[in-house]
């Protein structure tokens, strides 16, 4: 019964979406207030009965109602009760769901805090993210509905969550991934409606910045996740495979990290606009592009949901009417968009488009690695894959320039700037970089040229430039302490998110050269010495959990006899599904990681075990909190929250 | 020129999804094999039952056949057994090339061709007997050449000793029908 209601209200959404898709944009064309003005109720109520078919679904994961084929096949009555609501997500169907779910709440969001915008505008924007929101909704309902039922022949018992996805990072991991992917939906209406228009300008930046920032934050925090959970529930203690998924939200964050700096520059100089345009789309429609990806059994990966060309085809239909359309409303109106502002070579403008550059590039770089088994193949050249080696190299090659552009950038001005009096103080940043990278990697007792040398040096090069400048602007105030409480949020956004980026390419540079790895054969009592730690295997027993058993082990670990910490690594066998899941015990510090992940019995009561030293692993994570920090920051910048008393705003 | 540009995205975007929609109808799992449509690779193997009889691609030329690479220890090969007989009554020629497993020196015993000869002899008395004739694969470099990737694996060969299919997994009926008949009826009649 709740399972229908469910599926009606996903169908009141449906038509709430296409009134909010048709009236507004209508209304816009031939300037009828009153049809605008409907923009916004249209958006809560779609919001609402999108948020009503998801707890209509959850409702019916937490009642084990099996008739529910997506319940039967997604959950079981073991599965612990926080579990059964994050399986309602679990699925391609349920996923589709939150989708439709976020898009809504984004939208609701657009409608709630978009009063500063002119009326005409808003209809549009709200009218674009409606037609958005059909497209999806029809998907889930015609094509994946998550509400089917098996009546009247249906399981007593459900399928089970699959193990990889009952863990506390794989809750938190895909609602954020998705808020990223959908938030871009935004900045892409925004784009299109000023395509639409013809009107983009420093307000219009100004407008757009958040959001992108917002849809920016949200997807840095989910790939950080999703990178926490592979390497704690994957274990092999690896926490990047450049699988196709990977990939797929990859792209958009890269073409959105271009966006947000290249809107910058289009809010406080006038220009790029053309630049700022494209990559509101790309961002958006490279989310679009990976979805489809995941979803049509395009390409193979771990994680794609099962397979189906129906769905495949509809959503390239929908990608073609949404990118297609858009790409070619880019390529009739843009170019009547001129610039006027004049820059020198040597300039912030020049470094900013540098930056979108090597974004871009790398972009480029995973779309081809990406897609190219798929058009070698399409191509009639036979099947190929391509795999990290290649994406490690060209991203080793793109980080040097970048992460030295990246140290300049904040430095230099808009307009024009004069190389001289840079030398002096980014010479001392030079040196400092050179002296920290030196001090670290000599207090590991390895000095030599390798990628942690080059790291350390980027990282460290990234990192003090990004302090130095802090103190360089904050000086211009008079004292240090008083330019520091004067200087904006966003400024600090952005340095907090640099050092972010300083962080984590210490943290890969640092994790790829000095991980040591052991695979040890152990019985109770046994001692292996990994990296200067003893682990010694203190007790195996079996394990009794809700919906699995398996194996637990216990270790002790020393380091020159003394005691550092004490681990438990499970393997564990999940009954329904009859997968066994391994468990990493993990003990976190911030310069090293002990891993340990408990493999095969082997003869004699003995067990395979594989133990891993990784320094400096946790920076990784780190530099991703640190850049999702530094976004939150810039989100709090008082600019943004400016209140508009342009009487004129509902006629514009 | 510029005005060209701002389109190139578009243009872009639409070689994208073309290459999508005909992604849509493939298998990305499919693999073209490496073997097809070359020569059979060169060889000089024992008959599995007469170790005097020296099998080469010469001595296969003139039919086509199905070389199918088994082993008594592959659980599907044993299962196909059944109908690759059937199969064989309707006239399919069908060689089998035996895939012999590694051995450990240290635990595994040596290898005994009486011994394996046996075991072949009970396991296509029980199952059915497909084979014209068995060549030993002892080191498997015959099948390393071959692109084999498991067992079993099945080729068809043409007359001219040319590989004409490769089929990864079993055969059963739904199989052949779809897939390797019209390859074989194809190659046959040529």
């Amino acid at each position: 019964m709740i399972a229908e209601a469910g599926q009606l209200a996903l169908t009141f959404a449906f038509a709430l979406s296409l009134l909010l898709a048709i009236v507004p944009l209508y209304g816009s064309f031939t300037a009828r207030q009153n049809m605008l003005l409907l923009a916004k109720p249209l958006a809560f109520g779609q919001f609402i009965f999108s948020l009503l078919a998801m707890a209509a679904l959850v409702y019916a994961f937490r009642t084990n109602d099996f008739t529910v084929i997506n319940v039967a096949q997604n959950s079981s009555s073991t599965l612990p009760w926080y579990y059964q609501i994050t399986a309602s997500f679990g699925s391609h169907e349920g996923s589709m769901l939150l989708w439709v779910l976020m898009l809504a709440g984004w939208t609701a969001l657009v409608a709630q805090f978009s009063k500063a915008l002119p009326l005409l505008l808003q209809g549009r924007i709200l009218g674009i993210l409606g037609l958005i929101s059909a497209g999806f909704i029809a998907f889930s309902l015609f094509m994946s509905n998550p509400f089917a039922r098996s009546l009247p022949f249906y399981p007593v018992e459900g399928r089970d969550l699959n193990p990889l996805l009952q863990d506390f990072g794989m809750i938190m991991h895909p609602p954020t991934l998705y808020m990223g992917y959908v938030g871009f939906a935004v900045a892409f209406a925004f784009a299109l409606a000023a395509l639409i228009s013809g009107r983009f300008d420093s307000v219009w930046a100004r407008w757009v910045r958040p959001w992108a920032l917002s849809a920016w934050l949200f997807l840095t925090l989910g790939i950080m996740l999703g990178s926490w959970w592979a390497y704690n529930e994957l274990g092999w203690g690896g926490w990047w495979f450049w699988d196709p998924v990977e990939n797929a939200s990859f792209m958009p964050w890269l073409a959105g990290t271009a966006l947000i700096h290249s809107l910058a520059v289009t809010e406080k100089r006038g220009t790029f606009k053309s630049w700022t345009v494209l990559l509101a789309l790309a961002a958006f429609a490279l989310s679009l592009v990976g979805a489809f990806l995941v979803r049509s059994g395009v390409l193979v990966s771990v994680h794609s949901f099962a397979t189906d060309p129906g769905r495949g085809l509809y959503l390239l239909a929908f990608l073609l009417v949404v990118v297609g359309g858009s790409l070619l409303l880019y390529g009739s109106r843009m170019n009547s968009v001129r610039s006027q502002a004049r820059y020198q070579l040597f300039s912030r403008e020049m470094l900013l488009w540098g930056n979108n550059i090597f974004l871009l590039t790398a972009c480029l770089i995973v779309f081809l690695g990406t897609l190219f088994p798929l058009f070698h193949k399409e191509l009639g050249l036979g099947s190929i894959s391509i795999g990290e080696p290649f994406f490690n190299q060209m991203f080793y090659y793109l980080t040097i320039p970048f992460a030295l552009l990246l140290g300049l950038g904040p430095w230099v001005r808009w307009k024009q700037q004069q190389v001289l009096p840079l030398v002096r103080p980014l010479g001392l940043v030079a040196v400092a970089a050179l002296i920290v990278a030196l001090g670290v990697l000599a207090s590991m007792q390895s000095v030599q040229a390798n990628l942690a040398l080059l790291g350390m040096l980027l990282g460290a090069w990234v990192g003090i430039s990004a302090l130095a400048e802090v103190m360089l602007r904050a000086r211009q105030f008079g004292s240090v302490s008083k330019g520091l409480t004067k200087l904006n949020a966003s400024h600090y956004g952005m340095t907090v998110a640099h050092i972010g980026f300083a962080v984590l390419v210490i943290g890969v540079a640092m994790t790829k050269t000095y991980t040591i790895e052991r695979d040890v054969r152990m019985q109770e009592g046994d001692t292996a010495e990994v990296a200067g730690y003893q682990f010694t295997l203190t007790d195996v027993y079996d394990l009794n959990g809700p919906n699995y058993g398996g194996q637990a082990a216990e270790l002790d670990v020393r380091q020159n006899g003394n005691f550092v910490t004490h681990l438990h690594a499970e393997k564990r066998f999940y009954r329904i599904q009859r997968t066994v899941m391994t468990e990493s015990a993990v003990h976190a510090r911030l310069s090293r990681d002990l891993y340990v992940s408990l493999g095969e019995e082997l003869p004699d009561n003995a067990w395979a075990l594989r133990i891993q030293v990784k320094p400096f692993v946790r920076w990784v994570w780190l530099g991703g909190l640190l850049m999702a920090l530094g976004a939150l920051l810039a989100l709090a910048d008082k600019r943004y929250r400016r209140k508009i008393t342009d009487p004129g705003v509902s006629h514009a | 020129m510029r005005k060209v540009l701002f389109y190139v995205p578009l243009l872009a975007f639409l070689a994208l999804a073309l290459f999508l929609l005909s992604g849509l109808f493939s298998d990305p799992r499919e693999r073209e094999s490496a073997s097809l449509n070359k020569a059979l690779p060169n060889f000089a193997l024992a008959d599995l039952m007469q170790p005097n009889t020296i099998w080469t691609p010469e001595k296969l030329k003139g039919e086509v056949f199905l070389l199918n690479v088994w082993g008594t220890w592959c659980p599907t090969c044993n299962a196909e057994l059944g109908y690759l007989s059937e199969l064989r009554q309707q006239g399919v020629k069908i060689v089998g090339l035996y895939y012999e497993l590694p051995r450990d020196p240290a635990f595994d015993p040596p290898f005994d061709l009486a011994v394996l000869q046996q075991e072949v002899q009970q396991k296509l008395q029980q199952q059915g007997d497909p084979y014209q004739f068995n060549m030993l694969d002892l080191t498997r470099s015959v099948s390393l050449d071959l692109g084999v990737s498991g067992a079993p694996e099945t080729f068809i060969v043409d007359a001219d000793g040319i590989v004409r299919a490769h089929h990864i997994g079993d055969i059963n009926p739904a199989v052949w029908r779809s897939k390797l008949a019209p390859l074989y009826q194809q190659w046959s009649s040529q």
